[in-house]
């Protein structure tokens, strides 16, 4: 044996809950979704033994499709997974099936009813369902009415539902989807879920923030001087461009994945690793955080959209030139914003939050830049002043973080420079991460919902980019949209926002 | 938390009555949720807790008898080791200190309520039958059945309150065995069933038969009774395909991580193919633990076994091969230890050596937190990488390991357990 790239002593240590037996039933099983993430999550935790043999999953959606063809269009889907195990792939797909259901039809959901009965007891899935609405936004509500009227959310104790995002379009919107959806069911029965928060390195913010003693006494404006979140897409809007025509990125990204980052970044410590206490916590920052300036919002965040790029032999489309896209489109594909949090931690502190697509790269991460020491008593190698600490969480790709200080710089001078102290998930763990939707399914499935959002949070969400949302619906002059080039980082403006403060976005 | 009784008082009822009892209480009634009980699984434990009705019988333990696995027990059980004779390092719950203790006179009567306390461990996954077998020290005394509808209560409210019923049997060996037959009417056929042995192997092995075949889930732990009984069992039910656990097996658990845990840094990982030598230091003369930890290591590294011999000082030396063709050699040595652990045979320590090629060579050392590791540190080590790690031991009672098998719920063995049982029975020189 050579130099081994994972560890053999940590292969299959980890032994998980399983799932208690249940079926999960996915609307819009024929749709992207299934195919891409949920069913190879599922066959990822089946492999993993935490799935029950009491197990199985059915697919609905309005095409006709037999139980046969659903599992061959999901074999075909996973085609490469399979051939690493085949056998394995032979006793999952027994458990997949398929039924044609329109959620709008009273009686395709009395058919519904009849065949879970029939899997139950064909399965021993002992009447636990999870349904996944992995449908359309516009269906989320009449969905949940839907499943509720059919009696399948009755019991709170053997029914949950999980609803993918966008979770509403705005405040107004999500208010009026969470009183539906808790007309239909209890809370506890409603897992909203979020897949950046399936991330294992977003689940590090909160493990490095509240296991170790020496990051809470400087986590605070008194040590921080502004907080960066970043969340960059080398790719364009591909086949998504209906969706994205009617979301823009403000809606696509950073009300859902880079607040949640945001508010695990920033909140308070819970007293228990709790789902509640949590996501009060949660809650309660998103709750306390604001635009930098509410009443110009144009003063603290800028839009972008992907122009023309790449070079002669790589060319990339503008977004206006996408297929499905208005050639007149004003829809952001970047965003970045400024935002402050009015509470004692984060008095002050600014937080600079941007996303965008076809970006040079694909990243995201969370930056924290501390304060510079009071007093320079040793100049830099390069020149002027030391730089200031910064510690990098970095979400994806090369999960893991930095920590960046000063050292000298050896020669018979007093200079500084700046060094890294690196922790790299894939580097010091011997085995590789879980992809986030097997462990948000799982979870789900379990009933374990700190993961997922709760309604407040939602609503906190929206509530707290009202301003733009209203602003860019009504006045839309007011936030104009600037191109910049695909394969760039942004705007010139975006930079501007920054240098208004005298920073620098980090170029990663 | 407490242990919680069942609500209802039991119903003794004759043995052939037992079965139409509990369908009219499930059916009688109107089908609601509760009516028709949990539908979650049911648990079939053999509870002889042979060492605690010594206790209580020669009056060094107060009753009544629980089967639970409670402080006063342990107390009771590790004053009673140095009054047997027993070696201090003998482990308060050993098959040879109820074999000790029932060789001395007493006759001390008390309360029986063994499969009638629950344990919260267990309850909180609302078995929908609890049913314990509960083998009197007389071997004459006829059969009793125990029937009583059991109700946890939970925190969540009552929502989650799903009902099952707990059946005791308890008797003589000889009346057990008679009753057998009307056991497995007894558990439904619809949901799962679990079989906890909580004794020896080596006890009964009729009733162990008779109770313990697939598909039922078996629970059982090798840290107690003959190391070759435990071993075939474990080896042949998994060879068979029964989903089996074993308690000693989980019990390795921060063991593995903590050896894992050496090697997931980059630079150590390419050390692991260049093991020479593996010691262990085992509590005691139960070596099955330490067996499964060697195996475990040399199943995921690849190494076939060669030879195995018995050694000086009670200790088991085997030679593997490597991979690579280098030979690998374990010694695994019974230690004595002043603070016995309740489950015998429990790993103190363990060291391991490797000589990777134009490098220092790397030693690792995992101590277990309440013994020392003296002889693992000792000699031979001044030119090697030294990597030194704690293990922390978590001593839970046995129903809460069990609870924790019953909350996992899987319904096949573990592939690592199974992977390496076979290996462990062969490390065992017969």
């Amino acid at each position: 044996m050579t130099a081994t790239l994972t560890n053999p002593l940590r292969v299959g240590l980890r032994q998980e809950r399983v799932i208690s037996p249940q079926c999960l039933v996915i609307f819009g099983a024929s749709g992207d979704l299934t195919h891409r993430k949920l069913i190879p999550a599922l066959f990822d935790l089946f492999r993993q033994r935490r799935l029950p043999s009491e197990f199985a999953v059915l697919g609905c959606a309005r095409r006709p499709w037999s139980d046969d063809e659903f599992r061959q269009k999901m074999e075909a889907a996973l085609a490469s997974k399979i051939a690493d195990d085949p056998e394995s792939w032979k006793t999952f797909s027994a458990g997949l099936f398929y039924e044609p259901v329109d959620l709008q039809k009273s009686d395709d959901l009395v058919r519904l009813g009849k065949r879970l009965e029939q899997i139950d007891r064909q399965r021993a899935t002992r009447s636990n369902r999870t349904f996944y609405l992995s449908v359309s936004p516009a269906f989320y509500g009449s969905g949940c009415r839907a499943l509720a009227a059919a009696g399948l959310l009755a019991d709170p104790k053997r029914s949950r539902v999980v609803i993918e995002k966008p979770f509403g379009r705005d405040y107004a919107s999500a208010q009026e989807l969470n009183r539906v959806v808790k007309s239909c069911g209890q809370e506890n029965q409603i897992f909203r879920i979020d897949h950046y928060l399936g991330k294992e390195t977003v689940q590090n913010i909160l493990v490095m923030r509240f296991a170790n003693t020496i990051f809470e006494p400087i986590w605070n404006r008194n040590y921080i001087d502004n907080v960066q979140i970043t969340a960059a897409e080398t790719v364009g809007v591909e086949e998504r461009a209906g969706y994205y025509e009617t979301s823009g990125a403000l809606r696509d990204m950073v009300q859902n994945h880079l607040t949640q980052m945001l508010a695990l970044t920033a909140m308070e410590t819970p007293g228990r690793y709790d789902p509640e206490a949590i996501r009060n916590e949660k809650a309660k920052v998103l709750q306390a955080a604001r635009l930098a300036d509410e009443a110009e919002p144009w003063n603290c965040c800028v839009r972008g959209q992907y122009g023309p790029g790449g070079t002669s032999s790589d060319p990339l489309a503008g977004y206006r030139q996408e297929p499905n896209v208005d050639p007149n489109s004003t829809t952001e594909t970047y965003v970045a914003m400024k935002l402050f949090i009015d509470n004692w931690r984060w008095q002050g502190v600014p937080f600079y939050v941007r996303t965008g697509k076809r970006m040079p790269k694909r990243m995201s991460e969370v930056v924290l830049t501390f304060k510079e020491a009071p007093v320079h008593l040793f100049d830099s190698s390069g020149g002027g002043a030391p730089g200031a600490n910064q510690l990098i969480l970095r979400i994806q790709p090369n999960e893991g973080a930095d920590f960046r200080f000063e050292v000298k710089a050896p020669g018979s001078g007093m200079r500084s420079r700046p060094v890294d102290m690196d922790f790299s998930y894939d580097e010091s763990f011997g085995e590789p991460s879980d992809e986030g939707y097997v462990r948000l399914l799982a979870d789900a499935m379990l009933g374990d919902p700190t993961l997922f959002t709760r309604s407040d949070e939602v609503e906190a969400a929206w509530r707290l980019y009202t301003p733009l949302v209203e602003l860019i619906e009504q006045q839309p002059w007011q936030l104009p949209v600037y191109p910049y080039e695909a394969s760039t980082w942004g705007p010139a403006a975006s930079d501007s926002l920054l240098a208004r403060d005298g920073l620098l976005w980090r170029r990663p | 938390m407490a242990p919680q009784l069942t609500l209802q008082a039991p119903l003794e009822l004759p043995p052939q009555d037992v079965s139409d009892y509990l369908g009219r209480l499930w059916n009688g009634g109107e089908q609601d949720a509760t009516s028709s009980g949990a539908a979650t699984f049911s648990l079939l434990v053999w509870q002889p807790s042979w060492i605690e009705q010594h206790l209580v019988r020669l009056g060094r333990l107060d009753g009544p008898i629980t089967g639970l696995e409670r402080e006063e027990l342990l107390q009771a059980g590790r004053q009673a080791v140095p009054a047997c004779g027993l070696p201090l390092s003998t482990s308060p719950l050993a098959p040879e200190l109820a074999w000790q203790l029932g060789q001395l006179p007493g006759d001390q009567a008390s309360e029986d309520l063994r499969g009638q306390y629950v344990d919260p461990a267990i309850s909180l996954h609302q078995p929908r039958r609890l049913i314990t077998l509960a083998p009197s020290l007389d071997h004459h005394q006829h059969l009793e059945t125990l029937v009583a509808a059991y109700c946890p209560l939970p925190e969540d409210g009552p929502a989650s309150s799903v009902c099952g019923d707990v059946v005791v049997m308890r008797g003589g060996m000889e009346a057990l065995q008679r009753g057998l037959g009307m056991v497995n009417p007894l558990i439904p056929a619809e949901l799962p069933c679990w079989v906890w042995w909580n004794g020896t192997l080596d006890e009964a092995p009729d009733v162990f038969e008779g109770i313990s075949q697939a598909p039922r889930r078996l629970i059982i732990d090798t840290a107690i009774g003959t190391p070759a009984r435990a071993l075939d069992v474990l080896s042949q039910r998994a060879a068979a395909g029964q989903a089996i656990s074993d308690l000693n097996w989980y019990r390795l658990s921060s063991w593995r991580e903590n050896l894992a845990m050496v090697f997931d840094h980059p630079g150590r990982r390419d050390a692991l193919a260049h093991v020479v030598q593996l010691d262990i230091d085992v509590q005691g003369h139960q070596p099955v633990q330490g067996l499964l930890m060697a195996a475990w290591i040399a199943n995921r590294l690849g190494w076939s076994l060669e030879s195995s011999n018995h050694c000086e000082g009670d200790g088991i030396s085997a030679s593997f091969r490597r991979p690579d063709g280098v030979a690998v050699q374990l010694r695994q040595m019974p230690v004595p230890v002043g603070d016995p652990s309740t489950h015998p045979g429990s790993i103190v320590g363990l060291r391991l050596v490797c000589r990777p090629e134009h490098r220092a060579p790397l030693c690792v050392i995992l101590c277990g937190e309440t013994g020392g590791c003296m002889r693992l540190e000792a000699g031979g080590m001044a030119r090697m990488e030294l990597v030194e790690q704690v293990v922390t031991s978590t001593i839970e009672s046995a129903q809460r390991e069990v609870s924790r098998t019953l909350r996992g719920g899987h319904d096949s063995t573990n592939p690592l357990l199974a992977a390496c049982v076979p290996l462990a029975s062969r490390l065992l020189p017969r």
